[in-house]
Parts: C-alpha cells; structure tokens; sequence
C-alpha cells in the first residue's frame, strides 16, 4: 500500500510538472540539410524564459548589445501577433523555393523550403513576448 | 460488499486524487490552448471583426510558380512601427530630405492638390508613354502607361485624399507612416496600388480579409 501510495505521489507530481511545463506549449526548431546533417530542437515554451536566468550575463549582455533596439519591437509584435492566432502573413514561392510565414493556434510558424535544406520554426508567441519582456528588463540601452 | 472503513476512506481518497490529477492532465493544455476558430481559413477569434488588411501580391501570369503573398494587419503596423528607430524611421515617421526630392518641395506641392478641386494635374500624352494625375471624389490617382518598353506596363495607383494629408501631417521634411495607416484602415476597401506588365503584376490593396483570394 505504500508503494501504491508512493507511486502514486510520483506520478502525480510528473504529471503536475508536465502539465505546467507544456502548458504553454513547445518551441521547435527542424533542420533538415540535404548533406543529411539533421537539427530537431524541441523545447517547452515555459522553460525557455526562466532558462534566461541561467544564462551567464556575459554572454547575454553580448547578445543584448545587438537585440536590444530591436526588443521594444519584437515585445510590440508577439504581443500584437497573439491578436492573430490564425493568419497568413507572408507567403512566397519561387520555383522551388519557399518561405511560409504564418500562426496557427498561438504560435508563430516560419517555414523555409529549398532544394536540399528546410527550416521549420514553430514558436509560442506568449514565450516570445515573455523573452522578450525578460530581455528588456535586463537590457540597459532600452 | 463488506469493505472494512479504513480501507474505503483509502480506496476513495485514492480515487479522488486520480480524478484530480486526470483532470488536470486532460483540462490543462485545453485551458492554456489560445481560442482559435473553428476552420483556419476565416477571421480569428480575438482580432476584431473590424481589423483592415493590407495586402501585397505579385503574381506572374505566366509563371505559377512565382507568386508574393503578403497580408499585414493596418492595426499591427500602427503599433509596431514606432518602435522602429533605425536610419531615417523613427517613431513611426521617416524622414526625407532635398536630395530625395531633386528640390521638388513636396509639401508645397502636396498643399496645392489638396486645396485645388478635383480634375486633372497632368495629362501627357506622348509616344512613349501616357501620364495623367487627378484628384476626384477624395482619392488622388496617378496613372502611367509606357506603350514602347520591351513590355508594355501600365501602373495605377490611388490614394484616399486623408490618407495623403495624413501622411504629410508631421514635421518639416517628415512622412508620418503612422498617421497614414490609421487614416488608411478608416477608408473601405481600397486598392491602393496596381501595376501590369507582361511578366508580373503587382497589387497592394486593403479590405477586411485576413486572406488573399
């Protein structure tokens, strides 16, 4: 009975961690060379901005030296974009060439297709806007 | 069933924290999920049924397989532009000075169509090419047909009055972008910009549709 209990407690408290830790959903990153190099990046969304704590301030002043101008932007954008749940914003084919910028169910998708290499961005946008909030907050310059 | 009293206050308890945690599982990521519509193709649910489009799309006739599609919510641009200051973009308006005008002093220029009654500025009719710029009914439009290019091209373009005085209501040697897009996203369905050639045609234009046709 107490390993029933203890099993129990245990799986509970995965479940309860999955649950927050998906609830916002998945940040994925696939890439796909035609050199066979693969890059499938899947992260939950949740995570991403608490793991920007972690991050030595080092480096993440080198990155803000360069996104900082632009995070009033991209925090005015996911917030703005998160109007749009479901919307074509940017489409465009050349050949067989292809750039697909939309969101589908609150996340921004970007997918780019050529001749032996894809992109597949999928993006939370209540992450974005949360990183990009988090950034503006540690950035001097903004 | 004899279940003694323990045992069943147990059974019950564990039976209830199941349900909790099984309804958390199951109602969590419903909860979190963003209202979306009910098919993709249609308008949103939280932006406003109102919301105006301005849409971009190159297509070659010729050609399938070449085609730009770009459609961009007015209200989006009003709020993210002015937080763009970059070279001549700042704070939603964009700077512009003599020597992108070759001298001509536009708002001058834009004064006097604005103040003047409707009918036609400039009418040329040559060879090469006709030319006609109008003000009517509120728009200006301007036409340009070249007839003796490798290919014949023909551009139209017609802009609501409000949008251009909009447009010319910042500073000295400035364009608010921002004002125009709002004066834009009050007019009705509007195509703005309309360019044909042999090879590609070219059309901006703004409605309430979040999808190009």
């Amino acid at each position: 009975m107490i390993l029933a209990k203890l099993a129990l407690g245990f799986c509970g408290t995965v479940a309860v961690a999955g649950a927050y830790t998906f609830h916002e959903g998945v940040m994925r990153v696939d890439e796909d060379h035609y050199d066979g190099r693969h890059v499938h990046v899947w992260v939950p969304a949740a995570i991403v901005p608490m793991a920007l704590h972690v991050v030595p301030s080092r480096r993440l002043e080198h990155a803000l030296e360069h996104a900082g101008p632009w995070l009033p932007t991209l925090r005015e954008l996911t917030k703005e974009l998160k109007r749009y749940p479901e919307a074509e914003f940017v489409e465009v084919q050349d050949g067989h060439q292809h750039v697909h910028i939309r969101t589908h169910q609150g996340k921004l998708l970007i997918d780019v297709t050529e001749p032996g290499e894809t992109v597949h961005v999928a993006c939370p946008l209540a992450m974005m806007e949360d990183i990009a909030r988090e950034l503006e907050a540690k950035s001097p310059a903004v | 069933m004899n279940v003694p009293a323990p045992r069943l206050t147990e059974k019950m308890a564990l039976t209830l924290a199941a349900s909790l945690l099984a309804a958390i599982v199951l109602l969590a990521p419903v909860a979190a999920a963003p209202a979306s519509p009910a098919s993709g193709s249609g308008q949103n649910g939280s932006a406003s049924r109102n919301d105006r489009w301005l849409h971009v799309r190159v297509t070659n006739p010729g050609n399938n397989e070449e085609t730009v599609r770009v459609n961009v919510p007015l209200e989006l641009a009003e709020k993210v532009l002015p937080t763009i200051n970059k070279n001549r973009l700042h704070s939603g308006k964009v700077r512009f000075d003599d020597v992108d005008c070759h001298g001509v002093d536009l708002r001058a220029l834009v004064d006097a169509v604005r103040t003047s009654k409707d009918g036609e500025f400039v009418t040329v009719q040559s060879k090469d090419s006709d030319v006609r710029v109008a003000k009517q009914n509120g728009y200006l439009f301007v036409h340009v047909f070249e007839k003796n290019r490798p290919r014949k091209s023909q551009v139209e373009v017609k802009v609501p009055m409000k949008v251009v005085d909009a447009l010319f209501s910042a500073g000295k040697d400035e364009l608010d972008l921002v004002a125009a897009l709002h004066a834009l996203s009050t007019q009705g369905d509007t195509e703005l910009v309309s360019v044909k050639d042999e090879g590609n045609t070219v059309r901006v234009w703004v409605d309430s549709k979040n999808v190009t046709d």
